[in-house]
């Protein structure tokens, strides 16, 4: 069973960003979309999670999914401690003692049990990021969507960050679409990746990625021979 | 461009504007030793020794007390109409929309005329409030819609997606980002409120009332009485500006990335 995209198409004025698009994302797995800056990545994601109409194409199996959202920008609200952040995605659905025991929960999974009565003006870039991590999973969602998120932060918090997410994964699995623009990120994250070209965005090529987590670590020798595979790819060498 | 800066010590603003006091008194001293005449313009000894007269009286005391709760009363309502009102406008482009005409009409109304129907229509004591109320409202309107308006755009796309409820939205989103405009707006809400419950006062003559008492200072030529109950009000402003400056000094504003 999967969720996917059919022929969806989607202009903004005379810019045409995705034209007759179509994309499989098969359940349970981490599907890194892997495409150059400005080539509709955000657009993929608004129009996959309802956000933006499409013009024509469709959804399937996504009308009634509910997606957690990591953003480029982490997005809490600065009045509210991380834990009360958290907190807030699942006061529809839960109780108050289970709400704060699953927040707290996912707060400790990532890290943030001593800093999780801080407000996000009290924490550093990484450890905001890492609260937004933990309110997407918190959230019961069918669907979680990554937008660049790990983008704005120095390579070392990128890689605690990174593994931060597979560390979550791994526990509670998720149907992930993870876009990116750095090969590294999606090899490093993905269980497959989706090569994009430019405006308007086509499927260049689907790489199935079967190599253990342990292998792919930043340097690897394992990784760079995928790594050089994929930059032939992008630059249609 | 470099703004000038007083480079001076701390006690420089202070000395400022005891410098501007004394040259407004000074001022208003020589015009009057140079009309020469009390029933025009009084010196401010005389205008002093009326107020030291008048402030003890009862007659005064009721009057005051009278404008104050007035003031009150129309500052209440008005923020309470403008607050549900400017709320609204700022979620609903529709009701912004169907409400434009009466918040245009209502603001291009001159006060007078407002005070003139309100004559017409209510008892005295009540005109003052209706003026006033009508005149604050559509400040704290626009205020507060702008406040609304000021949420940020991706904390409520974040809200939209994690299916925030709209109490949950109103509570963490929009109501921090109105309370700045929400003090901005009872600070001119109040201050206008004031001064048209006076000017109100002064038409609808009221038994007890600041403007009942500045009018028939006025019908006696007492000009000297006029401007005691013109400092009263000018007082009950003061003391609002006071309350508003000590509240936002308490409160240090702080902002912190999203």
């Amino acid at each position: 069973m999967t969720y996917s995209l059919r022929e969806v198409s989607k202009a903004f004025g005379e810019l045409q960003v995705l034209d007759r698009f179509s994309l499989e994302i098969p359940r349970g797995r981490v599907s890194a979309v892997l495409g150059p800056s400005g080539c509709g990545k955000t657009t993929l994601l608004n129009i996959l999670s309802g956000l933006l109409p499409s013009d024509t194409g469709e959804r399937v199996g996504l009308e009634e999914a509910r997606f957690s959202y990591v953003f480029q920008e982490p997005r809490l609200i600065p009045s509210l401690s991380a834990l009360r952040n958290v907190e807030l995605v699942l006061r529809a659905n839960l109780p108050h003692p289970e709400r704060h025991e699953r927040a707290l929960h996912f707060l400790t999974a990532v890290g943030l049990q001593d800093a999780a009565h801080q407000k996000p003006g009290q924490l550093s870039g990484g450890m905001r990021q890492r609260a937004a991590l933990a309110r997407a999973f918190a959230f019961p969602s069918d669907l979680l969507l990554l937008d660049e998120p790990f983008q704005s932060v120095d390579l070392k918090t990128r890689i605690g960050l990174m593994d931060a997410f597979l560390a979550l994964q791994a526990e509670d699995p998720r149907t992930v679409v993870f876009v990116t623009h750095e090969v590294k990120e999606a090899l490093y994250l993905g269980d497959s990746v989706v090569v994009l070209s430019d405006r308007p965005a086509r499927v260049l090529d689907r790489v199935e990625l079967t190599l253990p987590r342990e292998q792919r670590r930043y340097g690897s020798s394992e990784l760079s021979g995928m790594e050089a595979s994929l930059y032939r790819l992008i630059l249609g060498a | 461009m470099r703004k000038w800066r007083s480079s001076g010590p701390a006690f420089a603003p202070a000395a400022a504007v005891a410098l501007g006091t004394v040259v407004l008194l000074g001022i208003w001293a020589a015009a009057s030793s140079f009309i020469h005449s009390e029933i025009v313009l009084p010196s401010p000894w005389r205008v002093a020794l009326a107020v030291v007269e008048l402030f003890p009286t009862s007659r005064f005391l009721a009057a005051l007390q009278a404008t104050f709760f007035r003031g009150l009363a129309s500052f209440g309502i008005s923020m309470a109409a403008g607050v549900a009102v400017g709320l609204a406008c700022g979620l609903s482009a529709t009701f912004a929309y169907t409400m434009a005409p009466t918040l245009t009409v209502t603001r291009a109304t001159p006060v007078l005329a407002v005070i003139l129907l309100a004559l017409i229509w209510f008892p005295s004591g009540a005109v003052p409030v209706f003026a006033a109320v009508l005149m604050a409202f559509p400040v704290v309107v626009a205020d507060v819609r702008q406040g609304v308006r000021s949420a940020d755009p991706k904390l409520l796309e974040m809200a939209k997606l994690f299916r925030l409820r709209r109490r949950d939205q109103l509570k963490s989103i929009y109501a921090p980002a109105v309370a700045p405009h929400l003090v901005s707006a009872s600070h001119s809400a109040l201050g206008l409120c004031w001064k048209v419950v006076v000017a109100g006062e002064v038409l609808s003559q009221p038994v007890r009332a600041l403007g009942t008492g500045m009018n028939r200072a006025r019908i006696e030529l007492e000009t000297a009485e006029v401007f005691a109950w013109t400092f009263a009000g000018i007082l009950l402003c003061a003391f609002t500006d006071l309350l508003f400056k000590l509240a936002r000094r308490r409160r240090g504003v702080d902002v912190q990335p999203s």
